[in-house]
């Protein structure tokens, strides 16, 4: 019904870009009548007018429509007072499914004549909602068609709703961010009435499995010691250095080369054949550091008589290092070349060689730069996932030994939210407290970096 | 002009650009502790010959030259001669004034210390001091060593490189433009100090400006669209030019 509508207020807008156009090229023609804009924005008027008020109605009659639906079904269960909140929600699933064929198992008898009363509240609201769209279409058509022939500005208007289409989206933006942290924030909050912030941010013990298996009965203290996330920030610490001690040094020779020593031609080669490594899928690099890099490193291990597991903070913080490489590399490249040309040739001009202007005279100049992109690439490395899951393990050790295994952040997240989880349980809600933990991490750290690229561009630009 | 020892001279110089030639049979002979002007509409090539005096157009991947430069009679357009200790014999000041982004101490130090010139840092501080005197940059700097050399006003950044290029005791300045980006009191400093200069230095500057082309200069060449039209005595070639485009170019008939 929704999509039938939305093609309807489509092709409507459509033609009557069309029809505002040509009556308004008509008009002037025939009458000799000079308009204030070209004919083309009496038509984008026209279309704003029939569209956008209907569009804006279909979104929030569409929202809004279910939770209708829901408040007249259920108002005959409210009345029960054994029934709370989560089984009204069931019973009313249940309604809904019933009504729309999708019900598995036997059909409760009870809930029948429910669900037909779903299905006709539900056509008198769709009827009702084609009624007032198409009444609205009809509506402001007419106001704005008045306008037009009246002359007004309409490349002005135009204009108006263009830039209220543009705020809205860059709105929509904003406002999902705030949506996403604020989410963290509640669901953390939940899980610090809990366990405390303290015990938290101090504690070196991370078994949230164990809290799982817990009933009620047990006290909360022994709650409290298993949510300790000090091995993760060390895991994800840990991970992160030895991912930048192989990124750091290999992206940023490459990017000096690339910039200061390859001839243009091989730099417009080489330089997308690093970026293609930021481009390949986290996945692949976690089979790669699970399946090639990680025995590898044993056997290596094995032969010199060390004694490293087959997952290892090594493989991933290595493997992970060569994913970020294209961040420095490139980043630095970029930086570089910034750096005004005229600095060089001032140096060369001295006599200095090329090698002795890159170290003092191009580096000095681009550092700032060239550490934003390390810690761009930093917050990179401690974002990801896919490759610390597959590769460094789960056990949160708290270790400084890169040859057993490791866990992050991003890791224990994914364990605790894998498979069905209930929501209210300090265990599920403990990943909400990591995630926004993560968040500000890598938010600060992004903050910082930015502000360092930033000053480094309003200084040669 | 005959009993002037010739410092550089270049024979049958030819510049490219890729396909494109920026330089034609250039034969120019530089006198030892004299500034030489060189004059010509935009685009004719002054910045390119300039450029090739000190191997600068090394650093363009396209650029090709070809021909004979010799200073003090020695071939410095062949593979095997050091650059870079050509550029320490001759320096240059670039249009657009280009101090590194370091103190002005390291600005003046940076060309000492890469050559290995100061054994010791009371030689190196001396070092500082007389090539910021000689740009007569020293009065208005002294006490603030230690702040970034962009700090400084655009005259008085130009004049610190000046102080940079001479820092190294060179035998040859080459200026390109020097003034460009000045007013007409720091052009008049920079002016004043050429006229310094030239006791220790043989000075090369391109200019676009007539007057100061005859106020700073003993010899002055013009250039047309890649060629040397004419090269004689500053006096010569403004009271009397051979040429009939120096003519118009300098009474502004033209370009
Ligand atoms: N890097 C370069 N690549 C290609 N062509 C160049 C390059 N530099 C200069 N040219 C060309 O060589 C010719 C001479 O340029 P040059 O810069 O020497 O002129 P100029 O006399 O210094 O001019 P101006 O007074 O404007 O500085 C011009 O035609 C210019 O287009
Ligand atoms: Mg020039």
């Amino acid at each position: 019904m929704n999509l039938v509508i939305l093609t309807l207020i489509i092709i409507f807008s459509f033609s009557c870009y069309l029809f505002g156009k040509s009556k308004i090229l008509n008009t002037s023609r025939v009458s000799g009548k000079k308009f204030h804009s070209l004919p083309e924005y009496y038509g984008y008027y026209l279309a704003a007018w029939c569209g956008l008020p209907a569009l804006i109605i279909l979104f929030f009659w569409s929202f809004s429509e279910l939770f209708l639906v829901k408040i007249f079904i259920l108002a005959d269960f409210k009345t029960d007072p054994l029934l709370d909140e989560n089984k009204l929600n069931l019973i009313f699933s249940e309604i809904r499914a019933i009504a729309e064929k999708k019900f598995t198992g036997t059909i409760p008898e009870s809930l029948i004549p429910y669900s037909e009363k779903f299905l006709s509240i539900n056509r008198i609201l769709e009827l009702s909602k084609l009624v007032v769209i198409l009444s609205v279409i009809i509506f402001s058509l007419t106001f704005a068609y008045s306008q037009i022939l009246k002359n007004i500005r309409a490349r002005e208007s135009v204009e108006k709703v263009i830039r209220v289409v543009m705020f809205s989206c860059a709105a929509i933006a904003v406002f999902t961010t705030l949506g996403i942290v604020l989410s963290l924030l509640f669901e953390s909050i939940k899980f610090f009435t809990s366990v405390s912030i303290f015990d938290f941010i101090t504690g070196i013990n991370w078994a949230p499995g164990r809290a799982f298996v817990r009933d009620a009965s047990v006290q909360t203290a022994d709650v409290e010691n298993v949510f300790g996330a000090v091995p993760l920030f060390w895991g994800t610490f840990f991970i992160a250095m030895i991912a930048m001690s192989v990124a750091v040094p290999i992206g940023l020779f490459s990017g000096i080369y690339m910039a200061e020593y390859s001839s243009r031609k091989f730099r417009k080669i080489i330089k997308p054949l690093i970026e293609i490594l930021a481009g390949i899928p986290t996945v692949v690099y976690g089979f790669f550091a699970a399946l090639t890099v990680g025995p590898f490193f044993r056997i290596i291990g094995e032969n010199l008589g060390l004694d490293v597991s087959s997952e290892s903070a090594l493989a991933a913080g290595v493997v992970m290092g060569i994913m970020i490489i294209p961040y420095v590399s490139s980043l630095t490249d970029d930086v570089i070349n910034a750096v005004p040309k005229s600095l060089r040739e001032g140096s060369l001009a001295i006599g200095a060689t090329k090698s002795e202007t890159i170290k003092k005279v191009v580096l000095p100049a681009a550092l700032p730069g060239i550490v934003g992109s390390i810690l761009l690439a930093i917050s990179r490395a401690i974002g990801e996932t896919m490759i610390v899951v597959m590769a460094a393990g789960l056990a949160a050790n708290l270790t400084i030994n890169p040859l057993e295994a490791s866990t992050t952040i991003t890791t224990q997240i994914v364990t605790i939210l894998i498979g069905d989880q209930s929501f209210n349980n300090p265990k599920t809600q403990a990943a909400f407290a990591l995630g926004i933990t993560l968040f500000f991490f890598t938010l600060i750290i992004n903050i910082i970096a930015l502000n360092i690229v930033k000053k480094f561009r309003e200084k040669y630009e | 002009m005959n009993n002037d020892k010739i410092k550089i001279s270049t024979r049958n110089l030819n510049v490219y650009y890729g396909a494109k030639q920026a330089l034609f049979n250039i034969n120019l002979d530089l006198m030892e502790k004299k500034v030489t002007a060189l004059i010509g509409p935009s685009g004719c090539g002054k910045s390119t010959f300039i450029r090739c005096l000190n191997r600068m157009n090394d650093v363009i991947d396209i650029c090709k030259v070809d021909g004979s430069i010799k200073v003090d009679g020695s071939e410095i357009n062949e593979k095997n001669v050091d650059v870079n200790k050509i550029r320490e014999r001759i320096g240059m000041v670039f249009q657009k004034p280009n101090p590194f982004p370091k103190s002005i101490y390291d600005n003046i130090a940076y060309g000492p210390r890469i050559h290995g010139l100061a054994e010791s840092q009371n030689v190196l501080d001396e070092i500082v001091e007389n090539s910021l005197k000689k740009s007569a940059l020293w009065e208005e700097v002294k006490d603030r060593l230690n702040q970034p050399g962009t700090s400084l006003s655009g005259g008085q950044q130009q004049r610190l490189c000046i102080a940079r290029a001479i820092s190294i005791n060179p035998e040859v300045i080459l200026m390109d433009e020097p003034c460009s980006a000045l007013d007409p009191i720091a052009t008049a400093k920079i002016e004043e100090l050429i006229d310094e200069l030239k006791k220790s230095y043989t000075i090369v500057i391109v200019t676009h400006s007539m007057s100061q082309a005859a106020r700073v200069s003993q010899n002055t060449g013009f250039f047309h669209l890649g060629k040397l039209m004419e090269f004689n005595l500053t006096e010569k070639i403004f009271k009397n030019p051979d040429n009939k485009m120096t003519q118009d170019y300098i009474t502004g008939r033209f370009g």
